[in-house]
């Protein structure tokens, strides 16, 4: 289980982040949804370890991981795909999944890699590709299996969907969730499009300007309208 | 056409030593983004450590030893000290550090060993080889510079190809935050680069002083024969340097055998100046081979 | 006051007089001072007209150039080229002078100011500063390309200026025949094979290269002098190539093998680091022959104050003003810039064009300080120096600017004065100011980016804000 506690962060005089505390159990999906700037991707870039908090801590089944530095995070066990272009176009489709945990052996890591290209079957055939000539869709996957190939306990999805075919975002969607269930793992989903991201999410959490404004059942937040039109705007 | 030949011929030695430079351009561009204007002052300052432990030994492959060492600690420094600590965001700064290096070293180096011209012992044979009833102005020197050359960059482009460190420094170039994500020691693999590209800079330094002399300026041409073959290589690209530094050898063999060496810079001025405004990005930029 | 600053024409009234009180009070104290207190000042007065230049060009517009020190020799050689070469000045029939040489010389400045900043400014950081570098280099070379023009490696030698702003013939006291050479220096024959005599206690002189052999020597028998060996003359450099006479002087070491292309262009000639010692040593000796009252080190402190301030009055407007902004504005965020209607290219070109301009005055300076204009005067150190000045000094301060200037005509004499009496070794002496320019530089990145005038403006700031507040 990931705990986040009191976390707060913020850049020069803005306040990102204010005492924010989830808590994303394993085997399913947590959601975490709010409008624009409301502070998600710094939430997720914080418990990566690329920001630093100003206070609070964030633990993994016990163990504090903030306050290490990004490359140790990983080797911890929390994974992050971060939001945007993720991969790296100048590599190949191999290459951008074998640069995900390297500190692991090299029979674990063939091992994953081969799990990948069974969960994603474009990638394998296009593994000696340039991940430039892949579509929207497959980048996203490839972000998805470099972050696997970190061996994770826990998952951090920002914005897995921003500019996907719809069709494209329910398969990537519930292919996340399968993972959570599958492999055990804690996923930490960031979505703006709520609809979505509450359909695969069992726990749910509204997030605005920087603050946690309701927590609770994924469904209970779905048909909560007041909370949509409030927050949500829809 | 028997001189054409020739002027080629006799530009594959100092075209080779061009290229080396220039590798070392691209290594350390490719790691932080910084072409490092003080790499010539490196490599003047690790030859004259080489220069030294040759006095002091007689052992020319000693002092090869000594100048690759050197070569990378003082990469090292260079980068974990100075490049490193630049704020991000001033851009001209990092220019800047690499010119306040580069006096640095030059002074240091007139200091401790002075500024005249000193001359650096010659391993191999530098006479014209003789072959097929006729003297060819290249020497056994020339193709041992050659072949170094050639065993270096290719055997750096396995390493960047084939090896876990090759593809961490190549995804800390392209995006270092993606790299960190996935768990690459990034800061330990830029100051790995600048050590790897000290060490180049290095053998070209030893490689050039038999057949020029050494003293703390007289690589700064050096430097800008490289720096216009690394920019029209690409700047990105390990074969581009190459390529280019082998061809801005031979092109300035031939402006100097057709007619004088005052010409070489000003071509090789004329050759930069017009691939930045032609091509900005060179001849091997981006795409073709921009992932070797 | 500040209702005052609001009047049009405000602005320009208090930058005059602030310029004219400067003026004034460096007129006042240089009327005072010892000929090498003049011979410096005149010195700093040069510098800081080049680096106002690059106040604007690497300060204000973000542009890390290595090309001013070879746009001063544009200036310099323009100045001297017209100088002796023309009677009158084209067009008008006026005689010609040194006001009108240094009128042609910011013509050089405008014309060479656009062609490379046209290039320049379609090229980022380090692209930019990798072509200048090599402009920076290869100057030298192309004074030796066109030897009948540009003097090759000797240079040109400028004849004593004379209150009136006219040249008279040189007098050359340390020297037994190089005056007719110069006396009918109007043809390009004649001057090519003066050589700088030493004057006392001369720095590197610069010894003819490959293009200058004994056989040119004695092939026409006239005043061709070598480089005499004056009163504690410094180094002399050897060329690399072709055996010259100083490859006979060298202690055993054969510098006549290297004819690898890497190498076999002056470097040793051009890339000097520091800022070339020929300045002090070389201004030529007060010649009180021509009117006893006359102390050429004064003029010419009066001329490189003159300029300086003309110039520093044009950059005060130009920093203070509109173009300024407009300069950070592109530096700062290009594109933003851009679509609040910039021109960020021109912004750029102009930049650069004015930088050039003043590098060209202050090189025209320079020519008329040293009395002088050859490669080896402007070497890459040059240019060097002016960005280590700059930086030092604080990159968008012209306050900053003049402090650099001090700071690298001073440092060496400090570093001189400190070495007396401690028994450093002459190499450790002469190379010391360079050590410390390149660790203050790399210091001042790292930690004092706006350099001096950036950080006592920053601590100033902090003593206010601290007073302001009470309690
Ligand atoms: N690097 C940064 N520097 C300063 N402010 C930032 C930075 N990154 C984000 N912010 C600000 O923090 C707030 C939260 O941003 P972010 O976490 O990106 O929101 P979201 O991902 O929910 O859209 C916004 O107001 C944004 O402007
Ligand atoms: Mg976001």
């Amino acid at each position: 289980m990931l705990t986040i506690t009191d976390l707060s962060v913020n850049y020069g005089p803005v306040h990102a982040l204010a005492h924010v505390s989830i808590e994303v159990p394993r085997g399913e999906v947590t959601a975490v949804i709010g409008a624009n700037g409301a502070g998600k991707s710094t939430l997720m870039r914080t418990l990566a370890g690329l920001v630093k908090p100003l206070t609070g801590e964030a633990t993994l089944d016990g163990v504090k991981i903030t306050g290490h530095k990004a490359e140790d995070i990983v080797r911890m066990g929390v994974a992050l795909v971060p939001e945007g272009r993720s991969t790296i176009p100048e590599l190949t489709v191999e290459e951008n999944l074998r640069l995900g945990g390297m500190w692991r052996s090299r029979t674990d890591r063939a091992a994953t890699v081969t799990e990948v290209f069974d969960m994603f079957p474009v990638l394998g055939e296009r593994r000696s590709m340039g991940a430039a000539t892949l579509s929207g869709g497959e980048r996203q996957q490839l972000a998805i299996g470099r972050a696997l190939m970190c061996d994770p306990q826990c998952l951090l999805l920002d914005e897995p969907s921003l500019g996907l075919a719809p069709l494209i975002v329910t398969q990537i969607l519930q292919l996340v969730k399968r993972l959570a269930t599958e492999q055990n793992l804690a996923v930490l989903l960031v979505e703006q499009n709520a609809v979505t991201a509450l359909r695969v999410a069992s726990q749910g959490v509204v997030l605005n300007l920087g603050q946690v404004v309701m927590a609770g059942p994924a469904q209970e937040i779905a048909s909560h309208d007041e909370l949509r039109h409030a927050y949500l705007g829809y | 056409m028997t001189n054409f030949i020739e002027y080629l011929l006799g530009g594959l030695g100092s075209g080779a030593i061009i290229a080396l430079m220039a590798l070392a351009l691209v290594l350390t561009w490719r790691a932080t983004r910084v072409v490092n204007f003080a790499q010539v002052g490196q490599a003047m300052f690790t030859t004259f450590i080489a220069l030294s432990i040759q006095d002091l030994t007689g052992n020319w492959f000693l002092a090869l030893a000594g100048a690759i060492v050197a070569g990378a600690a003082l990469g090292v420094v260079v980068q974990y000290l100075v490049l490193r600590p630049v704020k991000r965001a001033d851009t001209s700064g990092a220019i800047i550090a690499t010119f306040g290096v580069l006096i640095a070293l030059q002074a240091g180096a007139g200091m401790i060993w002075g500024g005249d011209q000193q001359a650096y012992p010659q391993p191999f044979n530098s006479a014209g080889i003789s072959a097929f009833g006729r003297e060819w102005p290249i020497s056994v020197y020339d193709l041992v510079v050659i072949g170094v050359t050639l065993a270096l960059v290719v055997g750096l482009s396995l390493v960047f190809t084939r090896t876990n460190l090759g593809l961490s420094m190549r995804a800390t170039a392209f995006n270092p935050e993606v790299a960190r994500l996935s768990g690459v020691r990034v800061s330990r693999t830029l100051t790995i680069g600048w050590a790897i590209a000290g060490i180049v800079g290095a053998v070209a330094g030893v490689l050039v002083a038999p057949i020029s002399t050494l003293s703390p300026n007289s690589f700064d041409i050096l430097l800008v024969f490289a720096f216009t073959a690394a920019v029209i290589g690409g700047l990105d690209s390990l074969v581009g340097a190459v390529a280019l530094g082998v061809g801005t050898g031979l092109v300035i063999s031939l402006v100097t055998g057709y007619s004088d060496s005052s010409n070489a810079p000003v071509v090789a001025l004329v050759l930069l100046a017009l691939n930045l405004l032609l091509k900005p990005d060179g001849v091997f930029g981006h795409t073709s081979s921009r992932s070797v | 006051m500040t209702n005052l600053m609001r009047l049009p024409g405000a602005r320009l009234v208090l930058h005059a007089v602030i310029v004219v009180v400067l003026y004034l009070a460096l007129m006042w104290f240089v009327g005072g001072a010892d000929p090498l207190t003049m011979s410096n000042i005149a010195l700093a007065a040069m510098y800081a007209t080049a680096m106002f230049g690059m106040v604007i060009l690497v300060g204000l517009s973000g542009q890390v150039s290595l090309g001013n020190g070879a746009l001063m020799a544009i200036g310099a050689y323009t100045l001297a080229l017209t100088s002796l070469n023309w009677q009158t000045v084209p067009i008008i029939g006026v005689p010609m002078n040194g006001w009108w040489a240094m009128v042609f010389a910011l013509i050089g400045g405008i014309v060479f100011g656009l062609i490379i900043g046209g290039l320049g400014a379609r090229l980022k950081g380090p692209y930019l500063a990798g072509l200048t570098l090599g402009i920076a280099v290869g100057i030298p070379a192309i004074a030796n390309r066109f030897p009948d023009l540009f003097g090759g490696e000797t240079g040109l030698l400028l004849t004593v200026p004379f209150p009136e702003g006219g040249y008279e013939p040189a007098v050359d006291e340390g020297a037994e025949t190089g005056t007719e050479a110069v006396t009918d220096g109007t043809t390009e024959g004649t001057t090519d094979e003066a050589l700088p005599t030493e004057g006392e206690g001369a720095g590197e002189t610069l010894a003819p290269d490959d293009l200058l052999t004994i056989d040119d020597l004695s092939g026409d028998g006239t005043a061709s002098e070598l480089p005499t060996e004056g009163e504690g003359a410094g180094e002399t450099l050897a060329p690399d190539d072709l055996l010259t006479i100083d490859d006979l002087n060298a202690d055993g070491t054969s510098t006549d093998a290297p004819t690898d292309v890497a190498t076999d262009v002056p470097t040793d000639v051009s890339t000097d680091v520091p800022v070339p010692d020929v300045p002090v040593d070389t201004l030529p000796p007060s010649t009180d022959q021509a009117d006893p009252g006359f102390l050429i080190e004064y003029w010419q402190a009066s001329l490189a104050i003159l300029v300086a301030c003309l110039v520093g009055f044009v950059a005060l407007n130009l920093v203070r003003g509109r173009q300024g902004s407009v300069w950070r504005a592109v530096r700062d965020d290009p594109v933003a810039a851009a679509v609040s209607g910039i021109s960020p290219a021109w912004s750029k070109v102009s930049a650069f064009m004015i930088s050039s301009v003043f590098a060209a005055l202050a090189g025209g300076v320079f020519a008329q300080l040293l009395a002088y204009v050859g490669p080896g005067a402007f070497p890459l150190g040059l240019s060097l120096s002016l960005l280590v000045g700059v930086v030092l000094g604080g990159r968008s301060s012209l306050v900053g600017a003049i402090i650099g200037a001090v700071i690298i005509v001073w440092l060496p004499e400090l570093v001189r004065s400190a070495a007396e009496g401690r028994g450093w070794d002459e190499q450790v002496t002469n190379n010391m100011p360079n050590l410390l320019y390149g660790l203050l530089v790399v210091l001042v990145v790292l930690i004092a980016p706006g350099g001096i005038v950036g950080s006592i403006k920053s601590l100033s700031a902090k003593v206010t804000k601290r007073a302001g507040s009470p309690g």
